[in-house]
């Protein structure tokens, strides 16, 4: 099993880890094959677009980037060794910490924000009024707005359970913040509609059976059908589409 | 005899060894990716500028 999948395994939401296929393999392909890998049932991404260039120089390839998007290291895993981890480690810590440089008075805001209390942390910006402060205001507006992005999309998509938790999470962390939370506010009222009440069924049980026939012989004939089952008991969901989507990809022959 | 080929050869020879030489490190550099088609299991994230705040592993593999 690749290290990759074990990180996020053990470190969940503390890290996102991306798979990139760079050898041409298409993405029924791919994602067949983590399938029988038992690399699914995790929050690992996978993709064939290389968000950074490769160095060329054989497969696999790692890089890690940092909090602030930097890339902080990249090479073959074994090359970089026990760097990788430590370097993981430290980007990990930074993630529950203001930014280093970050100015004494503006570390109270920080710690607001880490702590999911946005309307305070916007407040001690609003207060302080300094350049630097306008800025970390900023990045708090900017990533709160790509939660709420996130959020929308997760209800377009169907994974409603998912939208359900986030939304949960936003909801307290921009509680008087009144921008941030007008916006929210749309998507929750998307999420008490009645038309979706089928959709989170069909979430909460589809959702929840693929990430457990994931890591226990997922295209084993029974767990197909329960799937298969799955999706025609919640018929015309988002959800019966990707219990559609495994089962097609359960019957492609992957060589390995 | 006619030499004409030698920079032809030259230039092919240095392309190749320009086009096999492995890239540099992204080592410092700010990567902004946004994905054209959402990767599987994106779960609404489109774009490395969303995941700011949180380490990201990328992991080059292939299937063969």
């Amino acid at each position: 099993m690749p290290t990759a999948v074990k990180h996020q395994r053990e470190l969940g939401d503390d890290i996102q880890v991306i798979f990139v296929e760079c050898q041409g393999a298409d993405r029924d392909t791919y994602e067949a094959f983590a399938w029988k890998m038992k690399w699914m049932g995790n929050a690992a991404m996978w993709t064939e677009e290389r968000p950074l260039p490769t160095l060329g120089s054989g497969l696999p390839e790692t890089a890690l980037i940092g909090v602030d998007g930097t890339v902080i290291l990249q090479g073959s895993p074994g090359a970089l060794g026990k760097r990788l981890n430590e370097a993981l480690d430290a980007e990990i810590k930074k993630s529950k910490q203001a930014p280093e440089g970050t100015p004494a008075e503006l570390k109270k805001a920080w710690t607001h924000f880490l702590k999911g209390e946005v309307a305070a942390a916007l407040a001690e910006c609003d207060k302080l009024a300094t350049p630097a402060a306008n800025e970390a205001k900023e990045q708090f507006n900017s990533r709160m707005k790509a939660k709420v992005e996130r959020l929308k999309r997760l209800i377009d998509e169907g994974y409603v359970s998912e939208a359900d938790a986030l939304a949960g999470d936003l909801s307290k962390s921009l509680k008087g913040a009144t921008e941030l939370a007008s916006q929210l506010a749309e998507q929750t009222a998307r999420l008490a509609e009645p038309a979706l009440a089928n959709e989170r069924e069909a979430s909460k049980a589809i959702d929840a059976a693929l990430d457990k026939v994931a890591l226990d012989k997922p295209f084993e004939p029974g767990n197909v059908k329960k799937i298969a089952a799955l999706g025609e008991k919640f018929a015309g969901t988002k959800s019966a589409e990707r219990a559609a989507r495994f089962v097609a990809l359960s019957k492609l022959k992957i060589e390995r | 005899m006619r030499l004409g080929w030698i920079p032809v050869v030259g230039a092919l020879a240095l392309t190749s060894f320009a086009l096999l030489r492995p890239a540099p490190p992204a080592e410092g550099r700010v990567v902004d990716y946004r994905f054209t088609n959402a990767p599987v299991n994106a779960m609404g994230i489109k774009s490395l500028a969303e995941l700011r705040g949180k380490p990201v592993l990328v992991d080059f593999w292939g299937t063969r």
